[in-house]
């Protein structure tokens, strides 16, 4: 059975190859980038109806702008509280040293004083590299943006918890959203909500509510149940169980998940800064736009850190009940004095920086900026001096031997055959039910009018995810053997995974230049990380006993690993490779900004040209629905090989 | 733990309610540091993608600061419809550089954004090759010839064709019906931001590679490719009144670039609509602090530079 699907699969891609050959260059549905179809021009029209109808349609009067207007309340009292002066004032209500001293207490009180040390560092070096009203801008709109989608998550991440009929109902939801490149659905949402705050804030929840969501409902459902089972058998309402006992039980899950939901809402500053938002996104842009590498990594470290001010500031808090010890009389004193100190210190810190301008507004003398974006610059310089002869050869290796064949066989086949081969591979893979989704999306980007340019955005995808695999399956054997590689890679994982894809691909594209393997190049940075952590975690689960058994029996280590190893971990390296598929996608379409075209580059000159408009929206449709079907494939894929 | 835990959450709760009394009640620092808020009120100027904007923009945000006391804040923001939607949302009020020769006509017919004049700078776009190709191959100018050279610009990405890089996604870019109609045996790469344009042109004449791409004038890359304006390839004229019939056998038309300013701003009337109104000054200007900007110097630094040494031009623009 196994290996006669894998013959299927080798015949249906032969076939598709020799077809394509065949019939090079017929129904290839090419459109020039500035020619429109009568749908995308259909498209476009509504969309500039739409911007006409904002001051009278009563959609609008009543429903998108006050929405729009009640979060740019919030978000701008929030920021007038740390970050801008507030009104009739030249300082924001809170000057630098009392949010470091708030910052302080509040997370020496939720874990302990190393986290709130720690904390405290990033927060100066934050102030140090220039960034503070940046980084206090981005803390305003992600504090938002996180209290705004917990407010909603949570209630909903209960009631899925709850109800498999809301679980069912919102999955698929949850699904799509976590697929969506980011790249996507800004510009319907700007289109509606209008540039500024209240788009990036709207923008940061549609990701990262389904996380809260998520996690609450998988808490809820896990939970012990004969706790439950015995507050309800002694009478207890369904609220009172809710309340009293299924909530408590899960809150450190829920925890979890709040630390989760902050995360992704971070990994949004840097792209929202594309739709106006004020913060930390704003230099990085700058920087890609005035070539400015070093200052870049300036604004790009600033994102690093407040990121992982954030996580550990939250994840602290989730584990902080872990300790089984009770504290010692003297223990619990000690804190209480120490607490007491750090809330008064706290409350002094924020009133010299209401009083004295020294501690208001963030010194420009201490800055080492400079500096750094000096360091950075000359690095770079010299990486790019010296290494530009293999990165160009190494790029026209890959763009011969692969990149160019695989574009030619996509984009110039057929559509058809294509679409025939896609449909055979879900069948193959997923089964029936997989095979009519994917021909049902296939045939929706085709009546888009897109095919052709998606094909040039596959083709980049595929060509990343193959890379990626490549470094990150062994990277992710090597971490997932190694506790001492683990602990050498970590810092780097975690720091690929916070640091913006924008602030890379200036150095990309001085590496490889204005082509499609810059955007390539960028996307399996961006990918390898996730990549090694899933493909790690899956080596490491291998049962012991398989391994000590192959060892046992004189296996080498590369039998071990080829023999036991990757094949018992083989679905998760299926995961691994979706999440990878995902990820690069996510971030090939921002290679639009460098050359590499395709409906990255659609959406993009959709945003700035209006004539394009309509076809910049449906680019963006046809991108998340390429991410649906491969993404449908390959976890169906995953879930019959266990 | 339990009641630690309870104990601290007292805590919290005390020192935050403390905090937020003080901060209600202690002496703000405004007193001390004085704001100098005139009638001039706060403005927010849009910040496009290229560095000449940025020139422009900071200048005007320097004058209106220092001599008019206005509050401006500096939104980056992508230029086109976007910004016009805004500044209808009232979220910016200033374009001091718009190319887009009228795209923005919906939102003035609905007196959402309103034209303040040309700006002084005169946008030429056109297509260039490297300037090391023009001393080579002098006739590689007529675009007649491209052809016989297509093949030098062959690249890993062009599909067999010379490789031809397009201006940013913003940009007016004509080129897809120039290589149609001039049958050229080229392929339009969108190279899609300024940085990739810079990068190629750069490299492309420190490494002797032939390079074709989309430029314009002013722009910062001309201080350091001095002679990239000699390197403009021609092509035959054309009829440009009706620019949406232009057949693409042509070269793009030069054009005066426009200010924009919202409904709010125009309607206030106040000293610095008439600085925008007014603001006025050369390619040159533009290009020298764009260069400043360039090679390391904040844009504050580059605009207080400019002022600095133009004290009869800054006048003109505040009518003194």
């Amino acid at each position: 059975m196994k290996v006669r699907k894998s013959y299927l699969l080798l015949g249906s891609v032969t076939i598709w190859i020799l077809l394509g050959r065949l019939l090079h260059g017929k129904n290839t549905l090419q459109l020039d980038t500035y020619e429109n179809t009568s749908f995308t021009s259909f498209v476009g029209q509504k969309a500039l109806d739409l911007r006409g109808n904002r001051t009278e349609s009563p959609a609008f009067i009543y429903f998108f702008n006050p929405i729009r207007g009640v979060i740019d309340g919030f978000v701008q009292l929030i920021r007038n509280l740390i970050a801008v002066p507030a009104p009739n004032s030249v300082i924001p209500v809170i000057g630098w040293l009392g949010v470091v001293g708030i910052i302080a207490f509040a997370v020496y009180a939720t874990s302990q004083w190393r986290t709130a040390l720690l904390s405290v560092s990033l927060l100066l070096a934050c102030g140090a590299l220039g960034m503070w009203q940046f980084t206090m801008d981005s803390i305003a709109m992600t504090l938002a943006a996180v209290l705004l989608s917990l407010a909603i998550g949570i209630p909903l991440g209960i009631w899925a918890g709850l109800s498999d009929r809301v679980l069912k109902i919102l999955t698929p939801f949850l699904d799509l959203a976590q697929i969506l490149p980011t790249l996507v659905y800004m510009a319907p949402i700007a289109l509606v909500f209008m540039i500024g705050a209240a788009s990036a804030t709207i923008a940061t929840m549609i990701y990262s509510i389904p996380i809260a969501i998520r996690i609450t409902s998988h808490a809820i459902r896990n939970l012990n149940q004969s706790p439950v089972e015995a507050a309800q058998s002694m009478g207890s309402t369904q609220k009172q169980t809710l309340t009293k006992v299924q909530i408590p039980m899960a809150k450190q899950m829920i925890v979890l998940g709040i630390n989760q939901t902050v995360m992704a809402a971070v990994s949004f500053v840097v792209v929202a800064a594309l739709i106006g938002a004020p913060g930390l996104g704003k230099p990085v842009i700058e920087a890609l736009i005035i070539r400015n590498v070093g200052q870049g990594f300036v604004a790009g470290f600033a994102v690093v850190f407040l990121a992982i001010l954030l996580d550990r500031s939250t994840s602290a808090a989730a584990k902080r009940q872990d300790s089984f010890i009770p504290p010692t009389e003297k223990q619990i004193k000690l804190k209480r004095i120490t607490l007491i100190g750090s809330a008064l210190l706290a409350v002094v810190s924020v009133f010299l920086s209401r009083t004295m301008l020294w501690a208001a507004v963030w010194p420009k003398e201490v800055s080492i900026a400079p500096q750094v974006a000096k360091v950075t610059n000359n690095a770079t310089a010299w990486i790019l001096e010296n290494l530009k002869i293999f990165t160009v050869g190494f790029k026209d290796l890959i763009s011969y031997s692969i990149l160019n064949p695989l574009e030619s066989q996509l984009s110039a086949s057929p559509w058809y055959v294509t679409v025939a081969m896609i449909i055979a591979l879900a069948l193959i893979i997923g089964g029936t039910r997989i095979a009519i989704l994917a021909f049902v999306l296939a045939m929706a980007i085709v009546l888009s009018g897109l095919w052709y340019e998606a094909m040039l955005t596959l083709t980049q995808t595929i060509v990343g995810c193959l890379l990626t695999m490549i470094v990150g399956i062994a990277l992710g054997i090597w971490t997932g053997r190694s506790d001492r590689a683990e602990r050498v890679l970590r810092p780097f994982l975690d720091a690929g995974q916070t640091l913006p894809a924008f602030v890379y691909l200036v150095p990309m594209l001085g590496l490889f230049g204005p082509t499609r393997f810059t955007a390539i190049a960028t996307g399996i940075v961006y990918a390898i990380p996730v990549v090694v952590k899933i493909v790690c975690e899956g080596i490491r689960a291998v049962p012991h006993s398989l391994v000590e058994a192959a060892t046992a029996a004189g296996s080498t280590t590369r039998q071990i690993i080829t023999k036991v190893q990757l094949p018992a971990a083989k679905k998760t390296i299926l995961l691994a490779t979706n999440q990878g598929l995902i990820y690069v996608l996510a971030v090939v379409v921002i290679g639009g900004f460098v050359g590499a075209g395709g409906l990255g580059y659609l959406v993009i000159v959709g945003n700035s040209k209006p004539e394009l408009q309509g076809k910049g929206l449906i680019a963006g449709a046809a991108i998340l629905l390429l991410g649906v079907i491969f993404d449908r494939i390959m976890q169906a894929g995953a879930r019959r090989s266990s | 733990m339990k009641s630690l835990f309870g104990r601290r959450s007292a805590i919290v709760t005390v020192a935050i309610a403390a905090a937020l009394v003080l901060s209600g009640c202690s002496k703000s620092v405004n007193d001390s540091a004085g704001g100098a808020s005139g009638d001039c009120g706060s403005w927010a100027i849009a910040m496009h993608a290229w560095g000449g904007y940025t020139a422009s923009a900071q200048v005007v945000t320097e004058v209106a600061k220092q001599e008019l006391g206005c509050t401006i804040t500096q939104t980056t923001l992508d230029e086109g419809p976007t910004t016009y939607d805004a500044m209808e949302a009232g979220t910016i009020d200033v374009i001091i550089e718009d190319w887009g020769g009228g795209r923005w006509k919906d939102w003035t017919d609905r007196g959402a954004v309103v034209e303040a004049g040309e700006n002084g700078n005169i946008g030429i776009i056109g297509m260039y090759v490297a300037p090391w190709m023009v001393e080579k191959y002098p006739d590689i100018t007529d675009s007649k010839n491209l052809n016989k050279y297509a093949s030098l610009f062959k690249t890993a990405d062009s599909g067999g064709k010379g490789a031809w890089f397009e201006g940013p996604a913003g940009y007016t870019t004509i080129g897809e019906k120039m290589v149609a109609a001039n049958k050229l045996n080229f392929k339009v790469i969108f190279s899609g931001s300024e940085a990739a344009l810079v990068d190629g042109f750069l490299n492309a004449e420190k490494n002797k590679t032939p390079f074709i791409g989309y430029a314009w004038q002013p722009w910062t890359l001309h201080s350091k490719l001095p002679t990239l304006e000699a390197a403009r390839v021609k092509f035959p004229a054309n009829d440009w009144s009706k620019p949406e019939e232009a057949s693409g056998l042509t070269d793009y038309p030069s054009t005066p670039l426009i200010k924009l300013i919202s409904k709010k701003l125009n309607d206030a009337n106040n000293p610095f609509t008439s600085l925008v109104k007014n603001f006025k000054w050369t390619n040159a200007d533009q290009n020298g602090v764009a260069a400043d900007l360039e090679s390391g110097m904040t844009a504050e630094e580059a605009a207080k530079k400019w002022i600095a040494a133009n004290t009869a031009t800054v006048n003109s623009w505040l009518g003194k």
